[in-house]
């Protein structure tokens, strides 16, 4: 092979995003050379590269979180955009995905440097403890194989890892808890005005749901990976003493490069222009300062995981390396290492595990692929509550993450959006187009109706639990290839009573809610966009949430699950599949902080595998 | 260049009078040459004139009755199936840095133009969007207004 490079490390990491930088960031800290392999394209890096990016986000109409993302043929990536209707027994193929229905998965992912975390808003919630066990509890989903006491330390860690600015008092709730001598390392973001409005306006209020519960609702300001002020004093950190962070040796290119402070910039989703929100470019760079050499090889998409037939041990990784996007050839390429770690997102984790025929044992591989069905609910407030400012989401209602009723009807979190109808109807946009075209106003009357309605905007967003089933999955056909002739994941999916009568309950509170806040109800249900279901005679509309999940879950057991609680793969002792595939439930909170904590206690158990402890 | 037949005066005078913003706010977003150009490429000589007219006779009207200016300014352009679509393009050039075609009945009557096409027509344009001043806000990832200042009462407009 003509090949300037080394072909074997330490770990060979398959994914460029959080949960591959992560794993290279603690090996090489150990001194162990670490190759990244990242199927998206070149200088992902650079800050040109990220201003351009940036160029195309304000440039591109419909600002969708793939918009400033250049497509990439040779490593293509679902877009939101491509979502249509699934007609019985013909399949979606319009845009990567191949989808066989019933309901379209409505999600995406990004495969560029610093994968989905490019794209993401950044929320960092804990689960809490009762979602770890809730077949125990409720009959419904699996127990996962540790409860919230053993991940909690990793949970530190990971808050830690991402810089999470946040408040514990606002998060113990439903049995959250926190360590007395752990703090988030940053101090919380603020609660937008439009969150206090709703804050002060549902104080106290009561709701009896249908099966007979009370519950008094509340607001919670939302951990995220968001740069605010470093928190001051030392804090004990998954058993080590840390803080405050970021200070040490705090100077120079390096540190740049962690960010800004968040200054507001409002475009969280899809990027944010001084890197106040947590990506992971900056655990790449970290990734880079440790003594270990992190070797990052782009353009790179792994095609074949080898293994031997005997001892099930993977051999090597085999990819394919392209000279740029929609090249029409590409070179073969073949790694070797001592550890193999899976780390992309949970649909290309399944497809490639698929594609090499790994992981057979416990049948799961693949399936149980979950989302938050996202379902939006939206109005005018009574008073101007300065819609499109600050983060696109700061606190959330909580109340509705756990009760008695989880026997029959999901969990949801209620999402409080600040950036008006934004998501739901493409605002400003849409109102201008609206008040120009429709209602026939120009001049200082037009102004003034904008100036009047649009900072009146308030969404509430609906987030139910997704149970894991073995009919929503991920997986291959021969038939379906990309230019590269890699399979395309072919995905079916269906949104379930349970979790539709999640969504029903909670649209009878944001209802309530809007009741007492005076709210006007805006939300339009319109029975012909593809997410459209219903239960009960009662129909709404659901989006894809991006959290992507599911589809290796660790279990306790080869039978049930694709790999050990550290992502270690029962069948092929030096593979670990690591991302967000790892969860055996979603629960309903954003995924990315649970799949971190994961993610650093399975790199704990590389570090010892290479190690010999 | 098409911007030396353009009178950016009266297309000035009626750009004040379709968005409600004055001239130094407009000349403000520096855009002015390129939104004139714009219009000038898809509206045509004959029509562009007929915008002018339209711009000068609103600016020389509105002091003395402003109510009456408007109503003139609907009446002659608003509702002509020729001026109306440019006019309500316009608004959202400014408004929204975005040029909206032209109907399907207006390309019957003037022609397709090679300009005519969705898009943001620069980043520029997108960051000085007329609406982010008028709904208290900052263009979406851009004009940052601060740490904390989304948990403030609401702004008001720019004076």
């Amino acid at each position: 092979m003509n090949d300037a490079h080394p072909t074997h490390y330490d770990a060979v990491v398959v994914g460029a995003g959080i949960s591959g930088a992560l794993v290279a960031k603690q090996l090489a800290a150990r001194g162990h050379h670490v190759l990244i392999l990242e199927a998206g394209a070149d200088r992902g890096e650079d800050a040109a590269t990220y201003r351009s990016y940036h160029t195309n986000f304000q440039l591109t109409e419909l600002k969708t979180p793939n918009s400033p993302y250049p497509p990439n043929p040779s490593a293509p990536s679902p877009s939101v955009l491509d979502i249509t209707s699934i007609a019985a027994g013909k399949p979606d193929s319009n845009g990567y995905f191949v989808q066989r229905g019933p309901n379209p998965f409505g999600s995406n992912y990004t495969r560029v440097v610093g994968g989905t975390t490019m794209h993401w808003l950044g929320t960092c919630l804990r689960m809490q403890p009762v979602d770890f066990r809730i077949h125990s509890e409720f009959g419904r989903g699996v127990d996962w194989p540790l409860g919230y006491d053993d991940l909690a330390p990793y949970y530190e860690r990971a808050e830690w890892e991402i810089g999470v600015a946040g408040d514990k008092a606002e998060n113990e709730f439903h049995g959250i808890h926190f360590a007395p001598d752990y703090d988030y390392p940053m101090e919380p973001i603020p609660k937008s005005f439009s969150d206090r409005w709703f804050e002060q306006g549902v104080a106290g209020m009561k709701v009896r749901l249908n099966n007979g519960e009370d519950k008094v609702l509340a607001v919670s300001a939302t951990p995220q990976g968001r740069n605010s002020t470093p928190r001051p004093g030392r804090h004990k950190v998954g058993g080590e003493t840390a803080g405050p962070y970021g200070s040490a040796g705090n100077t120079g290119p390096f540190y740049a490069f962690q960010g800004q402070r968040c200054e507001g910039n409002s475009s969280c989703i899809p990027l944010c222009p001084v890197q106040a929100k947590y990506s992971a470019l900056k655990t790449l760079q970290q990734a880079r300062q440790q003594k270990g050499r992190v070797e990052l090889r782009t353009q790179s998409v792994v095609s074949k995981v080898d293994t031997d037939p005997a001892s099930g041990r993977v051999t090597g990784i085999t990819y394919k390396r392209y000279e740029f996007s929609g090249a029409p050839v590409w070179e073969m390429k073949h790694v070797t290492a001592k550890v193999y770690v899976l780390a992309t997102n949970a649909i290309e984790n399944a497809k490639l595990a698929l594609a090499s025929d790994l992981c057979p044992s416990s049948g799961q591989l693949g399936r149980n692929l979950m989302d938050h069905p996202y379902v939006l609910t939206w109005g005018l407030a009574p008073r101007p509550v300065g819609a499109f400012r600050g983060p696109g989401s700061t606190a959330s209602i909580p109340s509705l993450r756990d009760g008695r009723f989880r026997t029959d009807t999901a969990a949801t979190r209620l999402e409080l959006a600040n950036w008006g109808w934004n998501f739901a109807a493409n605002s400003p946009y849409s109102d201008v187009q609206r008040l120009v075209g429709r209602d026939n106003l120009f001049g200082a009357a037009l102004r003034a109706r904008l100036r009047d309605e649009v900072p009146r905007q308030v969404r509430i967003g609906i987030m139910p639990e997704q149970l894991p089933s073995s009919v929503n999955r991920v997986s291959i056909d021969p038939a379906w290839r990309d230019s590269l002739g890699e399979p395309r994941p072919v995905i079916d999916y269906s949104v379930d009573d349970y979790s539709r009568a999640g969504v029903l309950q909670a649209l009878d509170v944001t209802r309530a809610v809007f009741a007492r806040l005076g709210i006007e109800d805006r939300s339009v249900v319109d029975p012909s966009a593809p997410g459209y279901v219903t239960l009960a005679g009662r129909g709404f509309v659901y989006f894809g949430a991006g959290h992507n999940a599911g589809t290796h879950r660790i279990g306790l057991s080869p039978r049930d699950s694709v790999t050990n609680v550290d992502g270690r793969s029962w069948d092929h002792d030096n593979l670990w599949l690591v991302g967000c595939g790892a969860m055996p439930t979603i629960a309903t909170s954003n995924p990315t902080l649970t799949m971190t904590a994961l993610v650093l206690k399975a790199a704990d158990s590389l570090q010892r595998e290479l190690e010999g402890a | 260049m098409l911007m030396a037949e353009a009178c950016p005066d009266d297309l000035l005078a009626l750009s004040v009078a379709l968005t409600g913003y004055d001239r130094a706010s407009l000349w403000a977003t520096g855009c002015v040459p390129l939104y004139l150009a714009q219009l000038a490429d898809v509206a045509g000589p004959d029509l562009l004139a007929r915008l002018e007219t339209a711009g000068r006779e609103h600016a020389a009207a509105v002091g003395a009755d402003p109510d009456a200016a408007d109503r003139q300014l609907r009446q002659r352009v608003l509702v002509d199936p020729d001026l109306g679509p440019l006019a309500r393009s316009l608004i959202q050039l400014w408004y929204l840095g975005q040029w909206t075609p032209m109907p399907p009945e207006w390309v019957q009557r003037n022609g397709s133009k090679l300009r005519d096409t969705a898009r943001i027509l620069s980043s520029r344009a997108y960051r000085e969007g007329l609406v982010w001043d008028t709904i208290g806000a900052h263009p979406m990832g851009a004009k940052a207004p601060g740490f904390g200042s989304w948990a403030l009462p609401p702004a008001g407009e720019t004076p």
